[in-house]
Parts: C-alpha cells; structure tokens; sequence
C-alpha cells in the first residue's frame, strides 16, 4: 500500500478553541444526560468481551474479568458506549465527508518512515494504549477527560501522567513523526 | 495576538473567578416537598427489629444506629452500638458528623415510631440519604426480640423460624436463656446480604 | 435536575438513542478539531502542533465551569456525576503505557475511529492493536489481579486529595490552561519555522 496525498493546501479544521469550547459543551450535556463523561475503549472492550464469550463461552465466564462485564439477560455489545462509539465514527464520517477529508484507504506517515513501519507502530501502540486503558480505568477520553471535568483525582492523574510520559517517550520515536 | 483570543480569554477568567465570589449554598440541598411526600408514603424507609437484630448480631459495617431519644433515656437502654441524637440536637454539627457519611445507611430508633418518623423527615429535608426508621422502636423491640412469643402450631413454617432466630438473638442481647427447650441446639439462621456491585467505569 | 439519567428522568429506551447522538457530535468535533491524522495529534509532542492541548484543556475548562453553574443553579446534582475512582499504582502505570501508546501509535481510541471514518489504515490497525491489548490484559487478568485493585483511594476528588474547594481549583485550573495556551503558541511559532511543513492527508 502506498501513500496518496495529492492535497498541499491545509485542509480545514475548525479553530481548536472553537472545538473545545464544543468539546466541552458537549460534555457538560453529556454530564447532564447521563451523569457521566465520554468514554471510547470501553466499545472495544465490549467486543473483547463479546467475542470471547461467543468463541469460549466458558473460558469466559470462568475469568474473574469477563465475568465481570457478561449479563445473562443482553449481550455485552448492548451497551451505552457501543452506541456512542457507533456514533463516534458516524460524527467523523458526517465531518470528513462535509469538510472533503473523507478519501480512498491510505495511511499516513512522516516521510522519514515507511508505510510498514508506521503501520507496526500504529499497532503496537494499539496493543499498548489497549493494556493501558484498562489499568488506568479509562482512556484519554474516559479518564483524562471526562475524569478530570468531574474534579476526579484518578482523572487528573490520567492526564498529567499520560501528557508527561508522552513528552518522555516522544524524544525516543521521534523519527516516526518528524 | 487576536483580540478574540483575549476577549475570550477574559471571559473564561470573569466566569472561573465568579464561582469563587459566589455566596456560599447552604450545605445540604432542600427537598423538593412533592419528592419528600412520595418518599414518606414509601413502606421501604422501614426497617423490621428482626433485620436490625440480625444486623447488630454480624456487626454489619453498611449499618449505624441512631437514637434519637433524650440523653437520660439513651443512657438508660439502648441498643448496641448506637449513637444518641436527641431530636433537637439533629441540627448541630455533631450530628452532621455522624449522618454525613457516605455509603453507610442510618437507622433512627426512638421509643415508638413517632419521634423517629419525625427525625426522619427532619433529616430527608436537610438531603441526608439512606436514613431508615425501626419500625415499632424499643417497644417493638422488645415484644419481639427479647420476648419473642411462640407462634400458635399452625402457623406456617417461616414463623417459627422467625421465632427460632429471635430467641437466638434474645439470648444475643440478654445473655440469657428464655424459655427454652432443653437439648434443642439453637442457631441463628444468618444470612448475608448480597452486596450491590458497583457499575464499572465509563471508557 | 439533572443527571437525568440516574434520575430515572428519562425512559430507558432512550439511552441508546442519546448515545448514538452524544456520539455523532462528539466524532464531528474530534474530526473537525483534526483528530483524525495522527501526525497532527503528535504535533503536541515535538512543539508543530499543539491542537489537541488547546481542544483539551479548553473543553476541560468549559466543562469543569459549567459544571460548578450548573451545580450552583440547581440544575445538575453534582454529587451524583460519576468520579473515576482512583488507584494510584494501576493508573499511573496504565497511563504510562497509555504514553508510550499514543506516542507510538499517534491515536487515542475514540480519534481513532474517526480516523478510520475517513479511511486511515493505521486508524484502523490502531483499533486492532487496542482489541488485542484488552484480550491480552484480560487474559492476564488473574496474574494482575491485586496490583489492579491495590493502592485504591476508592472514589477520590480533587478536593479530597488536595483540600482545595472544586471552585478554587477550576480558577487555578483556568490561569494554568491560559498560561499553557499562551507558551505553546510562542513554542508553535518558533518550531514552525526550523521544521518543514507536513503535509496534512
């Protein structure tokens, strides 16, 4: 798979404190509704959960941990952040296709890297943004985010934590971004 | 810079510095009086003697007993583990300290119902949750826990084992023995109450 | 009053339906911000770029106020919103590896759904990696039981921890984010000029 980008122009985002100004109204509405925050890995933790239970059934409710998240009375994809995450990516979808973002499959790289070496680090830094979430109890969004907005100190320490091991880390993999 | 920047910088600085010159709420959330009616005609802000004993018998830490009687009373008898609130100390910051606690469920007992009801309503106004009353009080207390009476022969089984966990428990609270059977083992038929799970975080 | 949800205010049918709602606004603002290119998002890390702290911290910022309003005027019960419960050891490793992920992988779960929206291939491997990466913590589940639940400070606030009302700490919250945005515009502008233009796909 090779790279496209045949569009030089800065493609256009909205002002970013014009997006958190919404971001944020958003998730004063979102505490409103439903008493609390945004939240993403918790989606795919449900289909972990759903697809383990449906090819080891019993393996799965033996583990301390899916047990945890399998009702007898709806599947464990029946659930408040599968919907939003459903609607994550129809947001994205709707804001792509209006803003002309929305092209053939592609992968983006610094120049300095290969599509195979961008596509390993993507997954890796899936597998570990994946582990990590479930320690930290929720992810940028769940934690940090919507944590933080509740004057949560868990919330907080996700952020401040998160940002800074970031910053730590960046140094070492800077190759892959610039 | 852009000037809207400053301007909204301005803004968020003005609305983030008003919410420290706010005047201070008052520190419990006044009842809505329909919320308070409904909730008063509810039957579950009872609680029997027969689950107050068993929870004083496991020593289960989800519990407090307050008594709400007057101090001469309260030193007189009690119950074990209680605190004393007399009614019209319910307001003081004492009592605050007590009630204001998260997650543990507050029964109030007085004599009868009567003063306890009225502490309850006192206390649901000023937003405490998980207060519960004895229903019967001390007088009930008494009839059934330290004085159980045998229920007639044919009374269904689950009465007599009723009967046979408040004579356990009147042992419990007495130290003695009441009109037992001899050689008859008594044990008491406790059982645990499930613990609510706790929803598991968003994300 | 609200939360309207824990309230029982509205009828449970309808929760699903506002969570594809609450969902769609919040992938169009993460995509329309530019959450959907990864070099954009790590833009934060090596100073071109600093979209994601100002959408970030703004939002935070607008929450967190309007929070204390809404709890002033009467129409949120605060004390009903959801706090993360805190387990220091768990959480400050999780989010470490969190770091390393987002470093490594450009993306965090829910901007990698939008850029799958508009047909990244590492937006979607990204999404792979993360199913992987809960299979294999909750199959270590059991060997991570004890450190998952230990050092847990249960349900703890900001206030609880740090004594300081929810009020002082949304100001001293708002005077560091505007300092931050400041710096992070001086620090933009002087990155931008020694590195080249990336080119946004």
């Amino acid at each position: 798979m090779d790279t496209v980008s045949k569009e030089k122009s800065i493609p256009k985002y909205i002002n970013p404190y014009f997006g958190g100004v919404l971001l944020g109204l958003l998730l004063l509405v979102t505490f409103y509704i439903t008493g609390r925050g945004l939240g993403a890995s918790g989606a795919v933790k449900s289909a972990v959960v759903s697809t383990v239970e449906k090819i080891a059934p019993v393996h799965a409710e033996e583990s301390t941990y899916y047990s945890k998240f399998i009702s007898t009375d709806h599947s464990p994809m029946f659930n408040w952040l599968v919907f939003e995450s459903i609607g994550v990516f129809i947001g994205g979808l709707l804001s792509g296709v209006l803003f002309g973002r929305v092209k053939k499959l592609r992968v983006e790289h610094s120049p300095k890297i290969t599509s195979k070496t961008r596509i390993i680090a993507a997954g890796l830094g899936g597998i570990l943004f994946g582990f990590g979430s479930q320690l930290g109890r929720g992810c940028s969004s769940g934690a940090a985010l919507s944590g933080t907005a509740a004057f949560s100190f868990g919330g907080l320490l996700v952020m401040v934590v998160l940002f800074g091991s970031g910053y730590v880390f960046a140094y070492f993999f800077r190759k892959l971004w610039i | 810079m852009n000037r809207n920047y400053i301007l909204l910088m301005i803004v968020i600085v003005v609305l983030a510095g008003g919410l420290l010159f706010l005047p201070q709420k008052a520190n419990y959330i006044q009842q809505d009086p329909e919320k308070l009616m409904w909730d008063i005609a509810q039957p579950t802000r009872y609680i029997t003697t027969d689950e107050v004993a068993k929870m004083i018998i496991e020593k289960d830490p989800l519990y407090q007993l307050v008594d709400v009687r007057a101090d001469y009373d309260y030193d007189m008898f009690s119950l074990p583990g209680a605190y004393n609130i007399p009614l019209d100390s319910l307001l003081t910051e004492q009592s605050d300290i007590i009630l204001d606690v998260e997650d543990i469920n507050t029964i109030l007992y007085s004599d009868d119902d009567l003063k306890a009801d009225q502490a309850w309503v006192i206390t649901r106004r000023m937003g405490y949750k998980n207060i519960y009353v004895m229903k019967g009080g001390l007088n009930c207390w008494i009839r059934t826990i330290i004085q159980p009476k045998e229920p007639k022969e044919t009374a269904p089984i689950t009465e007599f084992e009723l009967y046979k966990f408040r004579q356990g428990a009147s042992i419990y609270f007495t130290g003695t023995e009441i009109s037992l059977d001899a050689g008859e083992k008594k044990t008491l038929n406790v059982t645990r109450r499930k613990k609510e799970t706790v929803a598991e975080g968003g994300c | 009053m609200g939360p309207l949800i824990p309230l029982g205010q509205i009828a449970s049918g309808w929760d699903f339906v506002i969570a594809l709602l609450i969902g769609i606004a919040f992938g169009f603002i993460l995509e329309a911000s530019g959450f959907s290119s990864s070099r954009n998002i790590t833009g934060v890390f090596y100073g071109y770029n600093f979209v994601v702290l100002r959408v970030f911290l703004t939002a935070v910022v607008v929450a967190m106020i309007g929070l204390l309003y809404f709890n002033y005027m009467g129409w949120i019960d605060l004390n009903l919103i959801y706090v993360v419960p805190t387990y220091i050891n768990s959480m400050v490793i999780g989010s470490v590896l969190m770091g390393l992920g987002f470093i490594l992988g450009g993306f965090c779960p829910g901007t990698s759904y939008t850029g799958i929206a508009i047909g990244k291939i590492d937006a979607m491997v990204f999404t792979g990696g993360l199913f992987l990466g809960i299979f294999l913590f909750s199959e270590l589940f059991p060997a991570l039981e004890s450190f998952y639940y230990g050092d847990s400070l249960g349900s703890a606030t900001i206030e609880d921890v740090f004594g300081i009302s929810n009020e002082k700490f949304s100001f001293i919250f708002v005077i560091i984010a505007i300092i931050v945005f400041y710096v992070t515009w001086l620090i933009e502008k002087r990155v931008r000029k020694t590195v080249n233009p990336y080119k946004f796909e």
